[in-house]
């Protein structure tokens, strides 16, 4: 990638914006924005721009919460999620469509850490754990679809014409 | 139909899905307590500070967490609660140090509790053991 001014200015931009998105939030219980964050920088700003927003923002959490398994996993589910979204982006045609990945997305988020933790814990614990998390997958999964709904089109016309003005056009 | 019905009927049912799985999961998932006496015994060890006391108790709280919460002062037992529920921090009056990796371990007959006090059903005969252990 041809990593620009721009582009070193941006990416610690996005990556800042979604950790603050994720703490003003943190106080309700699997209720965030980073899904959304995330799929609307993917559909305005491409593919490797989100990518390595990810890594940052992933690294970021390394430094505030201290390193663990969980964090570990992020630097896979998040890169998932977008890469997921840059493959189906020309396909969808409303926020109706974002709002399914990002609800799918959030029911399987316990599913996917119940995996990935089973590697270190063993099969036993991950199933507990994805079995003991159901209801909060679910309240992650429905608040992602509704934020998305809600959200999706307002934000990221606004992104795209902020991005625009400051950025010239976006490639 | 306007975009805006469409999503006001989008969010309902998806409100509706999430209904049915909430029931589904409290019927058939959740774990349930026992009504009626139960004797049970607690365990608490913290080799650091030499204790090993073993504590039995006749009980009619369905869940370890509402007993630990009775007994608090006689076990020196102290919480933190999370969103997701609520942790020994400590007990016999000794509060783990996170600084130092410490946390209580709990086991329910000698197999490794996979759940918090909160979900842990009391069971007549039952042994909780907390040992205080580092990961």
């Amino acid at each position: 990638m041809d990593m620009r001014a721009r582009d070193i200015a941006l990416i610690p931009l996005l990556s800042a914006s979604i950790t603050v998105g994720k703490l003003a939030l943190s106080f309700i219980p699997n209720v965030e924005i980073v899904t959304m964050l995330f799929i609307i920088y993917t559909v305005t700003f491409g593919l490797k721009r989100s990518l390595l927003a990810a890594v940052l923002f992933s690294t970021i959490e390394i430094l505030i919460y201290g390193f663990s398994t969980w964090v570990l996993g992020y630097y896979l589910i998040w890169p998932l999620l977008i890469i997921v979204t840059g493959l189906l982006k020309d396909r969808l045609k409303s926020e109706f469509g974002y709002a399914a990945i990002a609800g799918i997305f959030g029911f399987l988020f316990g599913a996917f850490f119940a995996v990935f933790e089973s590697f270190f814990y063993g099969w036993a614990y991950g199933f507990t754990y994805w079995l003991r998390g159901i209801l909060f997958d679910v309240v992650h999964g429905v608040s992602n679809y509704i934020v998305v709904l809600l959200l999706f089109k307002p934000l990221s016309r606004m992104l795209k014409a902020q991005a625009e003005r400051f950025f010239g056009v976006v490639s | 139909m306007n975009n805006v019905n469409k999503k006001v009927v989008a969010i309902v049912g998806i409100l509706l899905v999430a209904a049915v799985v909430y029931w589904g999961y409290s019927a058939f998932i959740a774990p349930k307590g026992e009504a009626g006496k139960k004797h049970v015994t607690i365990q608490v060890v913290i080799e650091k500070q030499n204790i090993d006391e073993t504590f039995e108790y006749t009980t009619e709280h369905e869940f370890l967490y509402d007993l630990l919460k009775e007994k608090e002062k006689e076990l020196g037992a102290s919480f933190k609660t999370f969103d997701f529920g609520a942790m020994v921090t400590g007990m016999m009056n000794y509060t783990a140090n996170e600084a130092e990796n410490e946390y209580f371990h709990i086991t329910v007959n000698g197999q490794d509790a996979t759940t918090g006090p909160q979900e842990i059903p009391l069971k007549d005969g039952d042994v909780y053991k907390f040992e205080l252990k580092t990961w």
